[in-house]
């Protein structure tokens, strides 16, 4: 037994001499431990023989059928003239006669009659469909609630009730 | 292999955009697909959002301005069309989230290209109980061995965050497959 001239603790004979290889050979350990972890290597997910063979022609006949056709206007242009004529004359003949019904407008429409709309029909669309007609500029919060929410509620809620705000997984739409 | 502006560039022009658009499909495709594959798990949905990906890619590439990688900005297309096509099919389905997870790893058991064993199943199981952005981290570095800085550029979350979550991640699974 070695004794520390300074205080009554001591150490077993040779420890200090081993400490080093001890050390090393603890750390090999955790070394070989992290390389036999639980966790496979692999997850097991295969795909179909050839599969990525004949990806690329399939994708790029997807985005010919997504473009959309540019039809000229131009060969049409004298038929709409004709058209437009015809039209001006029947307004004029039948306009000033014409019985006045409101036209029917989205503030015609009564709220349960949008929202039985949403029931009945599937609106199938994705964030991006959305974002793609709806400006980000001009979206507000505010603008979908019938009362006014302050800002310092919002943060007040969230902090009460999201442990992560990481894991809103908020959607970026824009890309950029 | 072709430089990033230089397939940006000629993915913008009308006369070279066929031919740089197959370039692209060729060179991220498989990344891709794994990617999209380890969110959704089965091949047909990864087939379905993998094309999905591309067209969303070809679609808006006038838009992609540079100021992140071109392939970090499809991995975050990837990511997102994966996670919204899973909530749409929870939608379809009726049911919630958690319950789309686990239906979707019980699938797995006669899914003709899974051929994990017990070990990979319950690897999956365990996966299914994390939050998405920590299974996401996990699967990008475990499995796709990506960078924490590629990671942090396509999730949009630092390094260091990136870092906490891949070991929460690790050490859930681990205690998850200890479990009987």
């Amino acid at each position: 037994m070695k004794k520390d001239k300074k205080n009554s603790f001591n150490t077993p004979d040779g420890y200090f001499d081993s400490f080093h290889e001890r050390l090393m050979a603890k750390i090999n350990n955790e070394e070989v431990g992290k390389m036999e972890s639980l966790i496979p290597k692999s997850d097991g997910f295969s795909v179909p023989k050839g599969y990525f063979d004949g990806l690329a022609e399939k994708v790029l006949s997807q985005v010919g059928q997504h473009e959309t056709k540019v039809i000229s206007l131009k060969a049409y242009r004298k038929f709409y003239y004709g058209a437009a004529a015809i039209a001006a004359v029947f307004l004029l003949v039948f306009g000033i006669t014409w019985k006045k019904e409101a036209p029917v407008s989205f503030e015609n429409l009564a709220s349960n009659e949008i929202d039985a709309y949403f029931e009945t029909n599937e609106v199938d669309m994705s964030t991006y469909e959305i974002a793609e007609v709806v400006s980000f500029d001009e979206i507000e919060l505010n603008n979908v609630f019938t009362h006014e929410v302050g800002e310092e509620n919002i943060l007040e809620y969230l902090s009460e009730s999201v442990e992560d705000i990481e894991e809103l997984n908020l959607d970026y739409s824009n890309y950029e | 292999m072709i430089a990033e502006e230089t397939l940006v560039h000629e993915l913008k022009q009308r006369e070279s955009q066929a031919k740089a658009f197959e370039v692209l499909v060729n060179t991220y495709k498989e990344r891709l697909y794994w990617h999209i594959r380890r969110i959704v798990l089965d091949h047909d949905d990864a087939d379905d959002v993998l094309q999905n990906t591309f067209i969303k890619v070809y679609k808006n590439i006038e838009g992609f301005k540079g100021d992140s990688k071109l392939y970090s900005w499809m991995y975050r297309i990837a990511t997102n069309e994966s996670l919204t096509f899973l909530k749409q099919k929870s939608k379809k389905m009726r049911i919630g989230d958690e319950e789309l997870k686990t239906k979707m790893v019980e699938n797995l058991q006669s899914d003709a290209y899974f051929e994990g064993d017990e070990i990979q199943l319950k690897l999956q199981r365990a996966l299914a109980t994390l939050p998405d952005k920590q299974k996401l981290v996990f699967t990008m570095k475990y499995f796709q061995e990506m960078k924490y800085e590629e990671i942090s550029e396509i999730l949009e979350t630092s390094v260091g965050a990136l870092k906490a979550s891949y070991h929460l991640a690790v050490k859930k699974i681990e205690a998850y497959l200890k479990e009987d």
